[in-house]
């Protein structure tokens, strides 16, 4: 191995690795630079003065963010949606990525039915038609109107069906040849050899529903019900859009009070904890559970 | 535009039906109108002379919120000490449909559109929008709501616009929302820091008529620039935010004083010799242009003009970087007190610019901003006039209904923002600015005393001012100071001068090739205005070849749209 490294080998592996440490930087800078605003002081952010290291250093924000209570309500909700999502993603796409593995002779209607995922997922009602629908299901305001609508992730069962295909056919004839059914194959079988893409279909889940802010502005009408994206979404004013539209003073004072850009960024790291926490343990499955559930044989 | 909306209806109730029908399942709410609701509790009182016959009606409502309104724990935009007072007085029971900040609540206004299902009492943002539901018949007329029970008070507030306010909202002579006010806003006023002109020993104004020229303005920056009494890096003379020019004259942290002085009105329709035109493509706006250019070249201007946010120049001017700024008569209520954050012996003075014959131009604002509908479903459509009388009338005029309930007192005590009232629009007349600063500075002159100030606000910004002159330091105190005797009394003072030269322009409704080009014409106008004054355009040529570009981009067929509106 190391007799291949030629000169030219070592120079381009070392020009990669520093594109791909630059390509880094760019993507932890501005997270470093939220971080610091959080825990500086509210005066020397408002003079624009903190870059990369916090400067009056204080945690002030973050004792503020305990006792908003709003904060928390949305926290609450957001962690609330992300858990009955997660569940009931796996529970429709594990189902339906099973049958679509079998081919037209075993399963008939599987080509109708993978053809109606694909026109789905390419084709949707638009936003208004399916607020109306949601709205005449009585579901606005409810935490169901934000899990609802996403329920089958589409992508990820196709990503699912692909790694299924991936795992070989042996296995399931020999379960069945036990004396195996369906149910049992792929419970015993298949799921746990198809751990990493649950994972991984999990994690998109788990983010996809967290960093949600949209359906929220949508769907809740009630901004004590916003979900925590929505919430932090919410707090950014546009002061110049408030001016033209004749605000009172009190209203400006009120906002400009707000928009304090130190208590905001102590919100957003807050709010991006949970997701921090949750990478590490699902990330070492992610390359696996993409890679093997984007070829079959 | 009737067509457009309609087609939006009907594909959204077909679509909607179609999927009801796929799920099965036929889901929920009545979409009648709200009746009267089963509660028949007495009426409380006998104010209002319909109030106390009907029995308690809901009130649908969709509401525009504020982030930071300051509601006390517990209350919401739903319920709290407004709506109650409301729900109380005029017997009704207010239900939010739905809430949202800004442009959300417009989304939420467009969804309930498409839906076919607006609240009963509403709020929408533009003329365009209540044009719609005009021309979609959605909207109750109200002219005769209004002529029965709206109270003396509250006409006379309209009145003060001498119609213009009604005008704006009055299709084939029906009144068809109770509009907002926007009373005129003055002219973008120059602050400057006048401790440091008091350190520098530096004299301007010598006629003492609050008005500086140009030329003053940039003797200002250019020392302030010099002699940096801020000790700060990087001194920057004159920062103008990205857009450099607004459409409102008050523009904050924009060149519009300027170009005013030099009788150019940047981003205004107006008449001239009986022709339309527009502000930013006159001869006027190029020579003001060529002014800003002129300071970028000597380096007076900030050089990273176009890149500057609104954030940025506050913090230009917390840093003590810079120490000239342009803005409305508030802005030390809610940005120059950040620099007194920064910095205790802060102080600014405020000066209008003035043309060459020393005179302040200034334009007036369109009479209205903001529009309360009412369905034409909902069967009462007096309540929303009541409502009106409730708080832009009694609650300003009648001393006892703050005594009935302090939780009101209390709210206007602590600040609670006013978009938690259920009419979350400003009804003022239009002169209110200026009697209520009479009004303080009669106090402050001790001609009468606090108790017979009228409003709370000018009641504690009495108190705020008077602690302030008194040392204490209080950074609400400097706020007030700067803004009420600094600002409004810049305001008085021009107007009791008659120095004003008052430009009325035309407000146009969206037509339709501004519907397609506008956002085109005015990146093009931005991005010009940028080129010009940083120097890589030629002012001349550069500005020539703007007018022409935006006269064959849709700027002509515009003017004639306009004008053909307003015959």
């Amino acid at each position: 191995m190391i007799d291949n490294k030629s000169v030219g080998s070592r120079v381009r592996i070392r020009v990669t690795y520093g594109i791909v440490f630059l390509l880094g930087l760019i993507c932890l800078l501005p997270l470093l630079n939220i971080l610091s605003i959080s825990l500086s002081s509210s005066a020397a952010v408002s003079a624009n003065r903190v870059g990369l290291l916090p400067v009056d250093f204080t945690v002030a924000a973050y004792r503020k963010i305990i006792d908003d209570s709003q904060f928390w309500k949305s926290f609450g909700i957001s962690v609330t949606r992300v858990i009955l999502a997660l569940i009931l993603n796996l529970a429709v796409t594990v189902p339906m990525a099973y049958p679509l593995t079998k081919s037209v002779r075993e399963f008939k209607a599987r080509n109708i039915y993978m053809n109606l995922l694909i026109f789905a997922m390419l084709f949707n009602g638009g936003m208004i038609p399916t607020f109306i629908l949601v709205r005449n299901l009585g579901l606005l305001n409810t935490i169901w109107a934000l899990i609802l609508p996403g329920a089958l992730p589409i992508f990820n069962v196709i990503l699912l069906m692909n790694f299924f295909l991936g795992i070989p056919h042996s296995l399931e004839e020999a379960a069945i040849i036990d004396g195996a059914n369906p149910f049992q194959v792929l419970l015993r079988i298949l799921i746990p050899c198809a751990k990493p893409c649950i994972a991984t279909v999990s994690l998109f889940s788990i983010v996809g529903s967290w960093n949600d802010f949209f359906s929220g502005l949508i769907y809740i009408q009630k901004p004590e019900k916003y979900p925590i994206m929505t919430y932090i979404q919410s707090l950014s004013v546009d002061i110049q859009e408030l001016l033209k539209s004749g605000a009172s003073v009190n209203a400006l004072e009120n906002v400009t009070e707000l928009s304090n850009r130190n208590l905001n960024a102590a919100k957003i790291v807050v709010a991006v904890i949970p997701l921090l926490l949750i990478y590490p343990f699902l990330q070492r499955y992610l390359i696996t559970g993409i890679v093997m559930g984007s070829v079959k044989e | 535009m009737k067509n457009r909306l309609w087609k939006k209806i009907m594909a959204g109730s077909l679509a909607a039906a179609m999927m009801v029908s796929l799920t099965a399942c036929g889901g929920g709410e009545s979409t009648g109108s709200a009746g009267g609701s089963s509660e028949t509790e007495a009426a409380q009182t006998g104010a209002e002379t319909a109030t106390s016959e009907r029995e308690t009606v809901t009130v649908r409502m969709g509401r525009q919120t504020l982030q930071n309104a300051k509601l006390p724990d517990g209350d919401t935009y739903e319920d709290n000490a407004y709506t109650r007072m409301a729900e109380k007085e005029l017997n009704i029971d207010i239900v939010d449909e739905f809430e949202a900040n800004g442009e959300d609540y417009d989304r939420q206004v467009s969804l309930a559109l498409s839906a076919g299902d607006i609240p009963d009492i509403m709020k929408v943002g533009s003329l365009d929008e209540l044009e719609e539901l005009y021309e979609n018949d959605l909207i109750a007329d109200l002219t005769n709501v209004y002529e029965t029970y709206a109270s003396d008070n509250l006409k006379a507030i309209y009145d003060s616009y001498g119609g213009r306010a009604l005008a704006n909202v009055t299709y084939d002579d029906k009144i068809m929302a109770i509009p907002a006010t926007n009373a005129d806003s003055g002219p973008s006023i120059v602050w400057v820091r006048s401790d440091w002109m008091d350190s520098l020993g530096m004299k301007v104004d010598e006629d003492g008529d609050s008005c500086i020229t140009i030329e003053e303005l940039e003797t200002i920056a250019k020392t302030f620039m010099e002699k940096n009494p801020g000790g700060a890096d990087n001194v920057v003379g004159i920062a103008l935010a990205s857009w450099i020019t607004s459409g409102d004259p008050d523009g904050t942290y924009t060149m519009n004083s300027v170009a005013y002085a030099l009788n150019a009105f940047p981003k205004t329709w107006y008449e001239r010799d009986g022709q339309l035109i527009y502000g930013s493509t006159t001869e006027e706006m190029k020579e003001a242009l060529a002014v800003a250019a002129r300071w970028f070249d000597e380096g007076l201007l900030d050089p990273q003009v176009g890149t500057r946010t609104w954030d940025d120049i506050t913090a230009l001017l917390a840093n003590g970087q810079t120490g000239v700024t342009f803005g409305t008569w508030h802005i030390p209520d809610w940005l120059l007190n950040n620099i007194y954050a920064m910095d205790n012996n802060a102080r600014f003075a405020a000066y209008a610019v003035e043309t060459a014959d020393g005179k302040v131009n200034c334009k007036h604002n369109d009479a209205t901003a903001g529009y309360m509908v009412v369905s034409k479903q909902f069967e009462h459509p007096e309540i929303v006039v009541e409502l009106a009388n409730l708080f832009y009338d009694r609650l300003a005029n009648d001393p006892s209904l703050l005594e009935t309930y302090p939780e009101v007192a209390e709210y206007q005590k602590q600040g609670v923002d006013g978009s938690t009232r259920p009419m979350n629009v400003e009804i003022n007349s239009y002169n209110s600015l200026l009697e209520g600063f009479g009004q303080l500075q009669a106090c402050l002159n001790g001609e009468i005393t606090v108790d017979e100030v009228k409003s709370t606000e000018e009641k504690s910004n009495y108190e705020g001012i008077t602690a302030y002159l008194e040392g204490s330091g209080d950074a609400t105190g400097w706020a007030k100071y700067h803004s009420r005797l600094g600002g409004v009394g810049l305001i008085q003072k021009l107007t009791d001068d008659d120095t004003f030269e008052w430009l009325t322009p035309v407000f146009p409704r969206t037509t339709s090739t501004m519907e397609t080009n506008w956002a085109n014409l005015e990146k093009l106008e931005e991005e010009t205005f940028i080129k010009i004054v940083t120097g890589v355009l030629d002012v001349e040529e550069g500005f020539n070849q703007y007018v022409s570009d935006w006269k064959s981009q849709g700027g002509d067929t515009i003017i004639a749209e306009i004008t053909e509106q307003m015959h």
